[in-house]
């Protein structure tokens, strides 16, 4: 019953999708790890889940920043509590790939502010909301540093998180248009939203979106 | 290979598998329910002892499965990174009324403590039950068992493949942030200097993976793996045992009794 809802839920988006998300979960792991080995300040930890967002679609998107948390939070579990941001990231990223934000790199660029409103002003209300405004990682020391200066606590987490989403978003955009301007065009074109990358104005593409809502 | 070797290969697969300990070998889904109660007595507790109590009890289980020495250096990295910070900043920051120890402008107080105990106890009890989990059930399993009750092979197939991606993408890049280097690509100054690295590495890693998605659907395809079937695996998993029924029935009782008691206020 469930698998073959899981399964023609999956088929609506063609038989790629299905082997993107595992590269989308790796992709933000990845990132993550050679932002820490070149020791930048960001985290670039949702490049996955924004490509495979920007080329496949907002659900598939959203299911590859679920997973990414949900494996994250095997040896970090409060970083479940942030699963939802990831998930919107996805979720954004589809919508954005669909309307050809990310054909173009100045596009691209000023996508960054809703991508960083999310990461930094979300983030910063699901700190204050689940965690009192005190959760942990590199932020909580800035916070903390800020409070201490006289600020009050719920500003503080705001003042700490927006910048730092800003700059964390920024290359992380810029990553994503990077690898879908060096996709191959046959790779392209199995993909649900590569044809907005070839240009094509297909509406052959309408048609499995549309059955894949009214499936489940 | 004698035809001996070969049967008795062949026979250790049709066996469920078993991994040599009592503990180990307790099915992932009984697993899921007693590590869950353990957490809810933890929360339902309104004080920091017993949430500290469980937190210990997981370590006990990590050393009944054998699996005691890496759990406790996992667990202890925790405690420092995560409980340690969640400690120190509500001590210092929660205003109270009984000031301990004054600071500037701000000062640990008992109710600063107080709240920094409770909430990082219970934090740290989630974060030791889930750890635990993962210390003791193996993703195989814990998938295959899932499978065995109605998830998709396709919801095994992302999350099996996906950890495996995590660590051949990592060597990868490892490798590709060598290869660069050595062409001349600067890893090391200041924070543009390194940015700029941080393209050329991942750029082509990433796109090497993409499009070797194609070739893994092909493979799959041709093993079957898209038939609506119910699929065979090569390795078994034992069936829900008796003693499994009872830590599920046992789990639900002490869950429900922890709720019940944290309402009224046992302890």
């Amino acid at each position: 019953m469930a698998s073959s809802r899981f399964a023609t839920f999956m088929r609506g988006y063609g038989r790629l999708t299905i082997f993107m998300i595992p590269i989308g979960i790796a992709i933000n792991f990845v990132g993550g790890q050679i932002a820490l080995l070149l020791k930048l300040p960001v985290y670039l930890d949702s490049i996955g889940t924004i490509l495979v967002g920007a080329t496949c679609g907002g659900l598939p998107g959203a299911l590859v920043g679920l997973i990414s948390n949900g494996i994250n939070s095997i040896t970090s579990p409060p970083t479940f509590a942030f699963a939802i941001l990831n998930v919107a990231f996805g979720l954004l990223a589809g919508y954005f790939g669909r309307i050809g934000v990310f054909r173009t790199w100045w596009k691209t660029l000023l996508s960054v502010l809703p991508f960083a409103f999310i990461g930094g002003f979300c983030g910063a209300l699901i700190t204050i909301w689940v965690f009192d405004g005190l959760a942990v990682g590199g932020g909580a020391i800035v916070v903390g540093a800020l409070t201490a200066m006289g600020m009050d606590l719920n500003t503080a987490n705001f003042a700490a998180q927006l910048p730092m989403d800003v700059l964390d978003k920024v290359p992380t955009v810029l990553i994503v248009y990077a690898i879908i301007k060096g996709i191959p065009k046959r790779l392209l074109v199995k993909l649900p939203l590569g044809r907005v990358y070839l240009g094509q104005p297909n509406p052959r593409a309408k048609k499995p979106v549309a059955t894949t809502a009214t499936q489940p | 290979m004698t035809n001996n070797a070969v049967a008795a290969v062949a026979d250790r697969y049709r066996q469920p598998m078993t991994l040599g300990n009592a503990v180990l070998d307790i099915h992932p889904i009984a697993m899921v329910a007693g590590i869950t109660a353990l957490i809810v007595v933890g929360l339902a507790s309104a004080g920091w002892i017993v949430p500290l109590a469980v937190s210990a009890l997981f370590v006990g289980i990590a050393y009944l499965a054998g699996r005691g020495p890496s759990y406790l250096v996992t667990i202890l990295k925790l405690w420092i990174a995560v409980g340690l910070i969640l400690f120190a900043l509500r001590a210092l920051l929660v205003k109270g009324e009984t000031v301990l120890v004054p600071l500037g402008p701000i000062a640990i107080t008992r109710e600063g403590i107080e709240n920094g105990l409770r909430f990082t106890t219970a934090v740290m009890v989630i974060c030791g039950g889930v750890t635990l989990f993962f210390a003791i059930v193996s993703m195989r399993r814990l998938m295959l068992a899932l499978e065995r009750i109605g998830v998709s092979p396709r919801v095994s197939y992302v999350i099996l493949a996906s950890f495996q991606a995590i660590t051949d993408l990592g060597a990868t890049a490892r490798v590709v942030l060598d290869a660069q280097k050595a062409r001349g690509i600067e890893t090391e100054g200041n924070v543009f200097v390194r940015a700029r690295a941080f393209f050329p590495v991942l750029a082509p890693v990433f796109l090497t993976a993409m499009t070797a998605t194609e070739e893994r659907a092909i493979a799959l395809d041709a093993r079957a793996f898209n038939n609506p079937g119910r699929h065979t695996s090569l390795l078994n998993l034992k069936p829900l045992t008796a003693v499994d029924t009872v830590l599920v029935v046992l789990s639900l009782v002490v869950a429900a009794a922890a709720v019940t008691g944290g309402i009224l206020g046992w302890f």
